[in-house]
């Protein structure tokens, strides 16, 4: 009897209020001149759990062609209460058109309600929303004790009379086919017994039930019976309570329904698999209407009333589109985020509220262009054993929007874009060149570096003969042209030249917190990376040389929106952008004229993209590393086993990531140019200023002082002058 | 020393809120679906004009706003003379952001203006205001990186550039850096 007392107040106090906490992605921002397709746009609304409709009901819209109606329920964000209002909207060119607030409190912009895409569970995966007594309409108690226990505020926890009742029916019987418990009998079997139905569990119910009037009041065991019963089943995830039954079946919150749906939820306390709605709705019917009889019987509603609400359907929602598992990647890398500052028990039971950056769009055409592009890519055996990782973020803000962590990202696993540290090749090249274009007295995108093999002994006699790709020696080139192309030799004679630590120090300026190893092997991309961490060192190039490090929360508030933390935005100067900007040049050649224009397959020319492929020995990784005017883009392909591919940066990742950039509407690249830096013409290969209309001239930017001085000019220039302002004419 | 900041800022904030009622960022690329991909256009010739410095007065404001120059020519790398001006969505999040700091709720207010800078990330005007939020929560680190990261989206726009520097100078001189406040006035000054 002590024994059970213990259980009983300790258990009560504890479970009360464990709840999940609820991870949600980045809203959607619907503004004039928004970048988002009509599909994408449907999609969107479809997760954020809106009805297609008349677009008047809350949490409906109406769609015909690329015209939108939406009316949004309104939510509590971190910064603030988005109210409901009625918005119109066309989509031309995947950009918002016309934008309206048809009624509601008038603004240029509006946010969707964002859509939920994953819980943080407790181990008994029990989800539920915490309702409070008095905010609960007050037909839902009244209806559940005129059906379940109508003496609940006048028993002491059992009501014999009933059990008497039950046992004579057991026992005429010879087993248990009849309940007869109290509502508080009810909630001592879900909170504290087993499932199984022995006379002396029966017994230990109808002591702890009176213990449990006896330690607490009645409305207190009424709301916790509210917030526990069991409700249903989504997967492996168990529906709790009235207010997440309210959501999961209707997708409105428990204040709005009305007495039909309230009918509905109160009959499937009976048995919520038997009378499941959306699988067994006619049964689900019948018993509804028994209980509006009932409400009718016991005054609580009028005849008229019941009549009325017996013949409306039974109103269930589709079954919510959300599955806990959708994105486990994206979800793997929050949850780090969260394991820095949160413990693993407040996340999965104080109810918190995490607004993430994920953006499920871009997740989306992340997911289809590793999905798709990974069979075309290899052959026979290693096609098979091909993986891949994708890791999509703003470019301007670090916010990561998309994770992909293999080839099969809906499935839970060797999470590749976090975990797979691999070798990044001539990925670190642009960063090489960074360092020796910081020295403009030394270095421009012209200056000539030698293509030419040369052995380096170290001291205790080991050689290293660093090779080109295609094993060609081409013996002077511009470097623009030695990035764009990525040859090997004149990279490692720069690095060696500026200084393997100089080289170093700039990966660490950019991010780089792992160690970096000295060896000149480095300077061909030995050093081991995850793609996430190259998409944290790309961001400063593609940043104009801010570091921006990535982010997945942008707040964590508490379940009643009061914020904890707050992740902001911030940018740190690691570079001189007026370098930055003459890297981010040959990265544009790159796409242009080098290892990156098969991209150009897939992505129309009038996309401007910045990259860098990257290939490590015999194939084992194939890297790309890019950037439009929008986002940033890592792709990775290789096997898990670390074997040989026949692939290169451009073969595999490369396909990957450009897919993805054909996917999604965007801006180019186009750098603001940074003080400091300003465009000549020149002929890269005499080093010198030239006219515009000359062969060979280019347009490119330097350091301010850092020009040629010295000038040349075409011979026969007037002729190839009067042919140039003809070209643009007739081509 | 934050005081004389907070002074110079708020002539800034004025100046910014009127710069931005301007269209959005220039055209957009649309992706053609599933369709194969047409054949890339012909190389043009090279059109590609260094970009001619404009010169504001005081007094003035510009009829057009500044269109980026991302005019793109399929044979040579693309780069545009100044930042994106701010869209009407992303000026109306500034406004808010202004009320919040005038009745001193800084943090709502960062929040407002990191929303604006995720729809207008390459404008120089949310980074200047980003830098005066951090300067009234005290936060003079993130306020110069912020007002860097504006100058550096600043382009060949003096006016931007000017508010930049001297915006620099103030927040420089209060967290004891003489010398580059110093430098950056001067930088002012040259505009």
């Amino acid at each position: 009897m002590v024994y059970l007392d213990a259980v009983v107040t300790s258990r009560f106090e504890g479970r009360r209020f464990e709840v999940p906490s609820r991870v949600y992605a980045r809203p959607l921002e619907l503004y004039e001149g928004a970048s988002v397709g009509a599909g994408a746009l449907q999609q969107e609304l479809s997760l954020s759990g809106f009805r297609k409709g008349d677009g008047v009901a809350p949490g409906s819209y109406r769609r015909s062609g690329s015209r939108f109606v939406i009316s949004t329920r309104g939510f509590r964000f971190p910064d603030g209460e988005e109210p409901r209002r009625r918005v119109a909207l066309t989509i031309r060119d995947d950009q918002v058109d016309d934008f309206r607030i048809v009624s509601g409190e008038s603004s240029p912009i509006v946010r969707l309600e964002p859509a939920q895409i994953g819980g943080i569970y407790p181990s008994h995966r029990e989800d539920r929303i915490l309702v409070q007594l008095q905010n609960v309409p007050k037909l839902l108690p009244a209806t559940l004790m005129a059906v379940e226990d109508r003496n609940f505020y006048h028993h002491f926890g059992i009501a014999p009379l009933s059990i008497a009742r039950a046992m004579l029916a057991n026992l005429r019987a010879g087993e248990i086919v009849q309940g007869g418990s109290t509502l508080t009998q009810q909630l001592v079997k879900n909170l504290f017994l087993t499932r199984d139905q022995t006379l002396l569990r029966k017994a230990n119910e109808a002591l702890m039930s009176i213990l449990l009037e006896w330690h607490y009041d009645k409305d207190d065991i009424l709301e916790t019976y509210l917030n526990e019963v069991y409700l249903g089943q989504a997967g492996t995830r168990s529906i709790n309570g009235f207010g997440l039954a309210s959501q999961f079946y209707f997708g409105e919150s428990l204040k709005n329904l009305k007495p039909h749906q309230i009918a509905l939820l109160v009959g499937m306390v009976k048995g919520p698999s038997y009378y499941n709605p959306r699988r067994n709705p006619d049964r689900a019917l019948k018993r509804r209407n028994l209980v509006l009889s009932e409400m009718e019987k016991t005054g609580l509603l009028s005849s008229q009333e019941a009549a009325h609400a017996r013949g409306l359907p039974l109103g269930v929602s589709e079954k919510p589109s959300y599955s806990e598992n959708r994105y486990p990647a994206y979800i793997d890398l929050v949850r780090r985020h969260l394991a820095r500052d949160y413990r693993e028990e407040d996340l999965s039971s104080a109810g918190l509220r995490i607004f993430t950056t994920l953006n499920p769009a871009i997740q989306a055409a992340a997911e289809e262009s590793v999905r798709d592009t990974l069979p075309r890519l290899g052959h026979g055996e290693v096609r098979d054993k091909l993986e891949s990782a994708l890791v999509v973020t703003a470019k301007d803000t670090g916010e990561v929007l998309a994770l992909v962590g293999g080839k099969k990202p809906e499935f839970a696993g060797f999470n590749r874009a976090l975990d797979a540290r691999r070798p990044i090749g001539s990925l670190i090249k642009p960063f090489i060149y960074l360092s020796a274009l910081s020295q403009p007295d030394r270095y421009t995108l012209i200056s000539p570096v030698k293509d030419a093999s040369f052995v380096l002994e170290f001291d205790d006699g080991r050689r290293w003969e660093p090779k080109d790709y295609d094993s060609k020696e081409r013996g002077e080139v511009p470097l623009h042209q030695a990035l764009a192309h990525s040859y090997n030799l004149p990279a490692v004679r720069v690095g060696l030249d500026v200084g393997v630590d100089v080289v170093a120090q700039t990966l660490q300026d950019f991010g780089v917190t792992s160690s970096i190893s000295r060896y000149p092997a480095m300077l061909l991309g030995s050093v081991s990376m995850t793609p996430v961490t190259v998409a944290q060192m790309y961001q400063g190039l593609a940043t104009s040389g801010f570091n921006t490090p990535l982010r997945t929360i942008r707040e964590v508030t508490d379940a009643h929106g009061k914020a904890l933390s707050r992740y902001p935005l911030e940018v740190d100067q690691v570079a001189d952008p007026a370098a930055v900007h003459l890297v981010q040049y040959a990265m544009q050649e790159v796409m242009q004229e080098g290892t990156g224009q098969s991209a150009y397959y897939t992505v129309p020319k009038s996309l401007s993209l910045a990259g860098k492929t990257g290939t490590t020995d015999d194939g084992r990784d194939s890297w790309f590393a890019g950037f439009s005017g929008d986002y940033l883009a890592v792709a990775w392909v290789g096997r898990d086993d670390n074997g040989p591919t026949s692939l290169t940066g451009a073969s595999g990742a490369l396909p990957v990531w450009s897919r993805f950039m054909a996917k999604v509407p965007q801006h180019g690249f186009a750098p603001v140019v940074p003080d400091g830096v300003g465009y000549h013409w020149v002929n890269d290969q005499r080093q010198a200023l030239t006219d515009e209309y000359c062969e060979n001239a280019r347009y490119v930017p330097f350091i301010t002082g850092s020009e040629p001085d010295r000038e040349v000019s075409c011979s026969g220039a007037l002729q190839k002058r009067i042919q140039g302002w003809f070209k643009g004419l007739f081509e | 020393m934050t005081f004389s900041v907070l002074g110079r800022t708020s002539v800034l904030s004025a100046v910014l809120v009127f710069a931005g009622c301007a269209s959005g960022p220039g055209s957009i690329y649309v992706p053609v679906g599933e369709q194969p991909t047409q054949a890339p256009e012909p190389p043009k010739a090279n059109t590609d004009d260094a970009p001619d410095s404009r010169v504001w007065r005081k007094s003035e404001q510009p009829d057009e706003p500044a269109q980026p120059e991302t005019e793109r020519d399929s044979s040579s790398p693309s780069y545009s003379a100044s930042g994106d001006t701010l869209s009407p969505a992303a000026l109306s999040l500034v406004r808010q952001a202004d009320n919040l700091l005038a009745s001193g709720d800084t943090r709502g207010a960062i929040a407002r203006l990191e929303r604006a800078q995720r729809i207008a990330p390459r404008s120089a005007e949310v980074y200047f205001k980003l830098s005066q939020a951090y300067v009234a929560a005290d936060q003079l680190g993130s306020a110069e990186q912020f007002t860097l990261k504006g100058l550096s989206l600043a382009g060949d726009n003096a006016r931007l550039q000017r508010a930049g520097w001297l915006l620099l100078a103030d927040i420089r001189r209060a967290r004891g850096n003489v010398a580059g406040a110093d430098q950056a006035e001067a930088r002012a000054a040259a505009l």
